[in-house]
């Protein structure tokens, strides 16, 4: 497809966090793959729960999907990423190259083999105490002016929300 | 002294603090709604001293004061530093200064929009190839590299910071601690009185709160922190979604890992957390999540181009 000869343009031109390349997804539940990204958006294609399919990209609530021939948009909850390995990741469409879009670029899903040995129970019991690293914690902490300046540069503006209810039901 | 005898004398001693003391309930002078039903059972959990008989050791009228009174702010702060040298000890920091001068801009702002925006709080990330996040009590809030390396974007990193912030903010390890809290610790707690932790009872608090690390939180308390972590980083204006795509990814690493061994044995598994997060956020969420180029600035910094 066209698409393969568009590839090394696509990775020399994104940003890290939106590489263009698929990855395998599995729906969770029976999901509509939407022409845009809007719950009444048309559907263009049906798809089964238990369906691999390919990952393009998330775009907040969303992830655009594709399936065969089709593209299209579904819930970001309706779908789960196969652990690498798995019956899933290999039968997906998507190449070796495989990397996770927008997701966890490279790194997700490959085991840490370095020998180093992790923050673990024992080391966390075993630990003495280092005020020193404390102290230089400090150092780096945030004035509430420096934040303020730091979100307004990420033109993050605060907004009113209402506390979300507990679900009741959730299992 | 006796054991006893030193006993009655930091029964006494706390006692003492509670009617010094102002109580240090959640500041709520955010301008933000709180969660009010969450607070207040926070509120309501008191002070369990452990066992201790204090009605023997001080007269009824302060073993009731004794026995509501909650950790003054400035107890909890001490008793955090502590957790936190601690956890130092184990996991130093990462000496990047410009990452974590980044990490303490986005977690200081989230915190201005939480419950307790005027905490000393401190952010770090810490080195260590685990995937992992902690918060000590009083605001002290560490993500590990490993964690780190598994976001993709700066409202990924800030969903992770906004659950360890909610932790703080609902008191969770505080609680914790209170509920395993032996009679040494409380001994230590009388301590504070003269200001600050030192020697053995700075590493006596520590290692109760690293225990608590170890042991993890209830399911209860971490799905809570997802919710609330949902509402401070949306409150701060970056999209909603971020802890969820976080969650994505550690539900598809593989679970024999050894940089998950310890978060997976610590926390609800990512795919109830996402079950949980599907049934709280409301669709309209999503008209929350509008692309933001501004915030290419966490590429720039934590995955530059070779």
């Amino acid at each position: 497809m066209r698409r393969f000869s568009l590839l090394p343009v696509t990775v020399a031109l994104c940003a890290a966090a939106t590489l263009a390349l698929a990855e395998p997804a599995v729906t969770v539940k029976q999901v509509e793959l939407r022409a845009t990204p809007a719950a009444d958006a048309k559907s263009l294609l049906s798809v089964p729960a238990n369906t691999t399919v390919d990952l393009v990209k998330r775009e907040g609530a969303w992830v655009q999907l594709k399936s065969g021939r089709v593209t299209g948009w579904a819930k970001l909850f309706d779908i789960r990423l196969p652990a690498a390995g798995s019956a899933a990741a290999k039968n997906s469409a998507g190449n070796s190259m495989s990397q996770t879009l927008n997701l966890a670029a490279g790194s997700r899903g490959t085991s840490v083999t370095t020998g180093v040995r992790g923050l673990d129970a024992d080391m966390l019991r075993k630990a003495v105490p280092n005020p020193q690293e404390f102290t230089t914690l400090e150092t780096w902490a945030s004035t509430k002016e420096q934040a303020r300046t730091f979100a307004s540069a990420g033109r993050l503006e605060a907004r009113t929300l209402e506390p979300l209810k507990a679900a009741g039901a959730s299992k | 002294m006796s054991r006893r005898h030193r006993r009655s004398l930091s029964a006494v001693a706390l006692a003492a603090l509670a009617v010094l003391l102002p109580s240090g309930c959640a500041t709520t002078d955010s301008p933000q709604p709180t969660e009010s039903k969450d607070v207040a059972r926070s509120a309501l959990g008191g002070f369990s001293i452990g066992g201790i008989n204090v009605g023997a050791a001080v007269g009824a009228a302060q073993s009731t004061v004794e026995a509501t009174r909650e950790i003054t702010e400035p107890e909890e702060v001490a008793m955090g530093k502590g957790i936190s040298e601690g956890l130092l000890g184990a996991a130093p920091l990462v000496k990047n200064a410009q990452q974590q001068r980044f990490v303490n801009n986005i977690g200081r702002w989230l915190a201005l929009n939480s419950g307790r925006p005027d905490l000393p709080w401190h952010f770090g990330i810490i080195e260590t190839a685990s995937v992992n996040a902690f918060a000590t009590p009083g605001g002290n809030v560490f993500v590990t590299r490993g964690l780190v390396a598994r976001t993709t974007t700066e409202s990924e990193l800030a969903g992770v910071l906004a659950h360890e912030i909610a932790h703080v903010v609902q008191k969770h390890h505080l609680a914790d601690i209170k509920k395993n809290a032996t009679k040494g610790l409380l001994l230590d707690l009388a301590s504070l009185k003269g200001g600050g932790l030192t020697g053995e009872a700075a590493r006596a608090v520590a290692r109760v709160g690293l225990e608590g690390f170890v042991r993890g939180l209830s399911r209860e308390d971490e799905i809570e922190a997802d919710r609330i972590g949902v509402v401070i980083a949306a409150r701060s204006g970056y999209e909603p979604f971020g802890l969820v795509a976080v969650l994505q990814t550690l539900n598809a690493m593989p679970q024999s890992d050894d940089a998950m061994a310890l978060f997976l044995k610590t926390h609800p598994s990512p795919a109830d957390r996402l079950r949980a997060l599907e049934a709280e956020i409301p669709a309209w969420y999503e008209t929350l999540a509008k692309p933001n180029p501004a915030l290419v600035r966490y590429t720039t910094l934590f995955k530059p181009k070779p």
